[in-house]
């Protein structure tokens, strides 16, 4: 679970963490809420694994109608979506804790990605506790206000998550089919051209073309030039008013040239 | 025209005889039909504005024996009707004659609506020249209002006015001394700055001549630069798009959080264009003149317009309006100037829509019971919006507060119909305060804008028209792209299932940049730069 704005590099997170844990076998379960939720739903079924969304509206009220298709494509890879509520029942701001808590129940472990200070992801990890499960967190960015909370809780002693094998370690189930998550970043290799560029390039924040030309010292038609070159190769992408650097294939990019990931 | 003496009065006429009865006389008059002066008619041009048009209107002064009386047809409305009581008490207080007798003056064409008071000089020189039995001069005109005492005021619209009686050949022109400025832009027009209407008549008279108002033609001046950019801090990337919006007037979107200096970067636009032409400011000079906001004495102001409307503004407050006949809007405020957008999302959507067709075709048509009127609306677009409601999504001072659904929201309400029409879109970005501490190093406008004048000539000399005016043929005509750029143009087409129009919006933006590389054919750089301003579309 974790924030529904989260960071790209929070969602890369979520994506990458559930893909390689359906690869070890673990079903992943999350809220089918935006952001963290969503990401890690994606990452179960590219991965090619079972995914359990568990609803804070009716079974038949799909929230938000963003996620529908999404929806449809857990059941379609042979995933479960579950409500503890009566049909029809719609978004209810009271019944979201409600459907926190079961799916910690549901749960063996849990991982927060991604929460701001005071968030609901928090107190679902409280919840979680109060249930006797595991907490674990993703560190995040000393910049980013989305990791203060994730700091918090490893500062509270929940277990570190660095990859998807940190994860399987504490589920004592050791497992060999990981890919290396500190790999590069793809399409860094294969644009040479921008490597002067993507080394100032940051995967969580966002950087201003003027500003990457100030600090290169280069023109900047040049420089928007070359970003779109990378764009177009799928090394980086637009995002919250900068570009920002790939880490793996992004959902909805639509880029070719990204490779398969 | 008759002026026989009524050998029953006795005297010319009987306006000095004010004590006694007319009527009287009248009913004999009426009946020794020829002996008295029995219909006296004097013709005189005014003009009735409508819009930004002058019509020609032909006062005519019938005097005729009967019930003393002052009648005022041809299709007057409330305001032209007042006029009967200001020409009365002017002419009397000038110490003319004012006929006592029937008189009934008409306003022909007698199917054009008549309104306000740019009359009443017409109408008070009609009826003293009947009264004197004189008439008037041919082609010579008549435009003001006038006070009680006869003297002569300010009415609105006299450059629209004199205008139009230039074309219909009017030669000579009395306006109020405030107006003299004004009118004296015409050319081929000799202009009379009258005092009061006792002057007017005592010149027709030749009695006290007027000398024509000596202002000479308009000059063509350079209008200030209020805001350079040299006093922009950092801000490289939304810069440059100013500099490519002024070359190829394109319009512009600048995204990006409060304070960022975003309202500051469009004020330095109009200084990046070309010093406006004669033509342009005669036309951005009519819009004023029929709001009547322009200075007297200085009606010509060289410096390009700059507008920004709050965003709680009506339809009828941008694109103009009013209950009969319409008043110009904010759009034709900015004509030849900037119109400027800011929170472009916390425009009421149908304000918005409202732009469509001043933005497609720099004029705007609006009509209301009085009839159709057009405005000039050559303005250029800068909008400015935040990212997200809260506006602190792309700052990391703050977290970002909004939920997702208001985000989405936000952003759907961005991408419009009128984002769609706008070619270049940037992010401004919180300018760091180091770089802000450091001396001033950018490029004065002054600089920026001899390039935009290289650039724009080098698109005038070719098509005739700025880039961002080519349509879809004009573009594969007029902007060849060399293989490498139209592969990245397509590719990129393919990725982001960019729409027809994004495809053409783009390539102007590459025509543009390689017309400030000289007018050659668009490279590849000149795409992928182009493509690097493009935000919104993956919203649409």
């Amino acid at each position: 679970m974790g924030a529904r704005r989260p960071t790209p590099y929070g969602e890369a997170v979520a994506e990458r963490l559930a893909m390689d844990l359906v690869r070890a076998g673990v079903v992943v379960v999350s809220g089918l809420a935006l952001g963290i939720d969503a990401a890690a739903h994606e990452g179960a079924l590219a991965g090619g694994g079972l995914t359990v969304a568990v609803l804070g509206t009716g079974i038949d009220v799909v929230y938000p109608a963003a996620n529908a298709g999404l929806a449809a494509r857990i059941l379609a890879a042979g995933g479960t979506l579950l409500s503890q509520f009566p049909d029809g029942t719609p978004p209810r701001r009271g019944n979201f804790p409600r459907r926190n808590w079961t799916m910690a129940a549901l749960s063996d472990l849990v991982v927060v990605v991604e929460a701001a200070e005071g968030s609901g992801a928090l107190i679902t990890a409280d919840a979680a506790l109060s249930l006797n499960r595991t907490v674990m967190a993703v560190p995040g960015s000393v910049f980013s206000a989305l990791s203060v909370g994730c700091h918090q809780l490893l500062r509270d002693g929940a277990g570190l998550v660095q990859n998807a094998r940190d994860v399987l370690a504490e589920l004592q189930s050791p497992s060999a089919v990981l890919d290396d998550p500190m790999r590069l970043p793809e399409g860094a290799a294969a644009a040479p051209a921008g490597g002067g560029l993507l080394r100032h390039l940051s995967d969580v924040h966002p950087v201003d073309p003027g500003e990457l030309a100030r600090r290169l010292g280069l023109p900047l038609p040049e420089v928007l030039a070359r970003l779109t070159r990378l764009e177009l190769e799928g090394a980086v992408r637009r995002g919250g008013g900068g570009y920002l650097r790939v880490q793996r294939r992004t959902r909805g990019c639509g880029m070719h040239g990204a490779g398969a990931g | 025209m008759a002026c026989l003496v009524g050998p029953i009065v006795g005297t010319r006429w009987p306006a000095g005889k004010r004590g006694r009865s007319p009527v009287f006389i009248g009913g004999v008059a009426g009946a020794v039909f020829g002996l008295y002066p029995a219909a006296v008619v004097a013709s005189v041009l005014g003009c009735q504005v409508h819009g930004l048009e002058g019509h020609p209107v032909e006062v005519q002064v019938d005097v005729s024996a009967g019930v003393p009386g002052f009648f005022l047809v041809g299709l007057a409305t409330g305001s032209v009707r007042e006029a009967r009581e200001r020409v009365r008490a002017a002419i009397r207080n000038s110490g003319l004659p004012f006929p006592l007798r029937r008189l009934t003056v008409n306003l022909a064409p007698a199917e054009l609506r008549k309104e306000g008071s740019g009359l009443d000089l017409a109408i008070a020189v009609g009826v003293s020249l009947a009264a004197l039995g004189r008439s008037s001069p041919p082609g010579t005109a008549f435009l003001g209002e006038l006070a009680l005492n006869g003297q002569v005021r300010h009415v609105d619209g006299v450059l629209v006015a004199a205008r139009s009686l230039a074309r219909h050949g009017v030669r000579d022109l009395f306006v109020a001394a405030s107006d003299a400025a004004e009118a004296a832009l015409v050319e081929r027009l000799r202009v009379f700055a009258a005092p009061s209407l006792a002057a007017v008549v005592a010149h027709l008279g030749g009695e006290a001549p007027i000398p024509p108002y000596a202002g000479g033609p308009p000059r063509v001046e350079e209008g200030a630069v209020e805001h350079d950019l040299a006093e922009v801090g950092g801000q490289e990337a939304a810069r440059r798009a100013l500099e490519v919006a002024a070359a190829g007037r394109h319009h512009l979107l600048l995204c990006g959080p409060p304070g960022a200096g975003k309202t500051m970067l469009a004020r330095c636009l109009p200084g990046l264009l070309p010093p406006m032409t004669l033509e342009e400011a005669l036309e951005l000079a009519e819009v004023r003149s029929v709001l009547g906001e322009l200075p007297a004495g200085r009606p010509l102001d060289w410096t390009r317009p700059f507008r920004a409307p709050h965003h709680s503004i009506s339809t009828a407050g941008l694109v103009g309006g009013g209950s009969r006949l319409a008043v110009p809007g904010e759009v034709s405020r900015a004509t030849r100037g900037v119109l400027f957008l800011d929170e472009l999302a916390e425009f009421q959507p149908v304000v918005l829509q409202a732009l469509r067709q001043p933005l497609e075709e720099g004029r705007v048509v609006i009509t209301r019971s009085g009839g159709p009127v057009t405005y000039p609306a050559h303005f250029q677009l800068v909008a400015a919006t935040n990212l997200c409601p809260c506006g602190w999504t792309g700052d990391d001072r703050r977290p970002c507060r909004c939920t997702p659904g208001a985000v989405q929201a936000y952003q759907r309400a961005l991408s419009g119909p009128i984002t769609d029409r706008i070619d270049l879109q940037v992010t401004v970005p919180r300018t760091p305060p180091e770089v802000l501490g450091r001396e001033a190093s950018g490029e004065p406008s002054r600089t920026v804008r001899a390039r935009v004048e290289r650039a724009r000539r080098v698109q005038l000399e070719r098509q005739g028209v700025l880039n961002a005016g080519l349509r879809a043929a004009d573009l594969r005509r007029w902007a060849p792209l060399r293989p490498a750029a139209r592969a990245a143009l397509e590719r990129w087409a393919e990725a982001r299932g960019l729409t027809g129009r994004g495809f053409h919006r783009a390539w102007r933006v590459a025509r543009t940049l390689a017309d400030l590389d000289g007018g050659g054919p668009i490279g590849e750089e000149h795409v992928l730069e182009a493509l690097g301003y493009r935000l919104l579309e993956r919203a649409a």
